[in-house]
């Protein structure tokens, strides 16, 4: 089997359409899961009754079953609940989801950086601890949790591939798409290895920069 | 609910092969892990190399896309692969590149003066590594690997995608011959039924590996991510 370039960019508009699909699915999904992480740790954080240990079992249960299954539940399940999401949607929910449980656990390991002293400082100040939490405790946490934040989203991006199984048409989906019409394995495959590994080597690569620049001291 | 009591027996064989290739590509994953876990720490530069690109690469694609990757690209080499194999050998490598990073992190983890020590008693460098670096690496090592069985656990999942009767196919062939034959959805109570399962097996793995992090007392080592 020769390596067919004149395929690979008569396929070009495809591939770019999979990718852009691939990014665009990724990063609602990551802006989303920051956002379940923050309120989750936040909940966690402030003990709130009912609600933290709820945010426990998610996050337990999210972390001990498998991406592939959860995102059959939510695009193949829900509906027969009534809750019916589009495609589209249904990939960002199961990434965000999925993301949002390792974010909870980032966020907290942020938060637990910050010291005793702050917060008591903070109370002494006349603050309610949701208020200390706020203003003092999640604007350093969430600076010092980052690095975890990154690498969690190098893995939703990397994992937003298992789609294509519910027939999202990312990068995946139209390489294998195209090895299964027209057997041109290794340029699909090519193609699939080189644009994963640019991406999550430029985002593993941003993310050692802002890992540099946050063992700078505070205030500059 | 009684679709999984009346299917109760298919149930059985497909968890029974999920365990299996969990258990086999763990023991796969092992052995890899530590010969390129072993090369990550050599003081050749170049096995140093070689180790890290195999770790970084299979660590940055996909698992599903390496799945496939094996999946059809073994055939062109000529080895016939069975969609069995081709998930053990897929999920093995992926597993390996994780395991190695353990590895690496437990042998890091022993004090450098043991090693020195070692060879300051005229210890030959296999017998530094195996009697002396490893042992002690061990207690890092072990309950990492644990959570890694929990992640290649979970990835068998993926087999279901190039048909391999593994316990999440077979939950799909029933929701698909109940729609069929009876005009029903069971889809939600399927997967749901399905996700407890994943998830009373995985966390119980989850508790075994926390556990033996505190009975070993090893120094905690970075989970493996997906």
């Amino acid at each position: 089997m020769t390596f067919d370039t004149a395929y690979l960019v008569a396929q070009f508009p495809a591939l770019w359409r999979g990718l852009l699909m691939t990014l665009e699915v990724s990063l609602v999904a990551m802006a989303l899961s920051i956002v379940i992480g923050t309120a989750g740790a936040a909940a966690r954080q402030l003990r709130i009754p009912v609600l933290s240990p709820l945010v426990f079992a998610y996050v337990e249960l999210i972390r001990n079953t498998p991406l592939l299954v959860q995102m059959f539940f939510i695009f193949y399940g829900l509906p027969a609940i009534g809750i019916r999401l589009s495609l589209f949607w249904s990939g960002v929910a199961s990434l965000a989801v999925w993301a949002g449980a390792f974010q909870v656990e980032n966020i907290r390991g942020g938060l637990s950086v910050v010291g005793r002293g702050l917060y008591d400082a903070g109370l002494a100040l006349g603050l309610r601890r949701a208020k200390v939490l706020l203003l003092v405790a999640l604007p350093i946490g969430l600076r010092m949790s980052i690095p975890a934040m990154l690498n969690t989203s190098i893995s939703l991006l990397k994992n937003s591939a298992y789609l294509q199984a519910i027939g999202l048409r990312d990068l995946t989906f139209v390489a294998v798409d195209r090895i299964s019409s027209d057997f041109r394995i290794l340029e699909m495959f090519a193609v699939l290895l080189v644009t994963y590994i640019v991406l999550v080597f430029a985002l593993a690569a941003a993310s050692g920069v802002v890992e540099r620049r946050l063992r700078r001291p505070f205030a500059a | 609910m009684s679709l999984i009591v009346e299917n109760a027996p298919l149930f059985v064989a497909g968890l029974w092969a999920t365990l299996r290739i969990a258990v086999v590509t763990l023991i796969a994953s092992t052995l890899i892990g530590f010969a390129i876990g072993t090369m990550a720490t050599a003081r050749t530069a170049w096995l140093r190399w070689i180790a890290r690109a195999y770790t970084e690469v299979l660590r940055a694609v996909p698992l599903i896309v390496n799945l496939f990757f094996v999946y059809f690209v073994a055939p062109l080499l000529g080895l016939a692969l069975s969609p069995y194999l081709a998930v053990v050998v897929g999920l093995s490598l992926w597993g390996g590149a994780n395991a190695a990073e353990v590895v690496r992190g437990g042998l890091l983890a022993v004090p450098r003066h043991q090693r020195e020590t070692a060879r300051a008693l005229g210890l030959r460098e296999w017998q530094v590594l195996l009697l002396v670096v490893i042992p002690q690496a061990l207690r890092a090592i072990v309950p990492a690997l644990a959570g890694l069985l929990v992640l290649l656990l979970q990835s068998t999942s993926l087999g279901a995608l190039v048909g391999v009767s593994e316990f999440f196919r077979v939950g799909q062939l029933v929701i698909e011959r109940t729609t069929v034959m009876q005009g029903l959805d069971p889809a939600f109570g399927i997967y749901a039924f399905m996700l407890a399962v994943y998830f009373v097996l995985c966390s119980a793995l989850t508790l075994v590996s926390r556990r033996l992090e505190r009975r070993l007392g090893g120094r905690h080592l970075a989970a493996p991510a997906l």
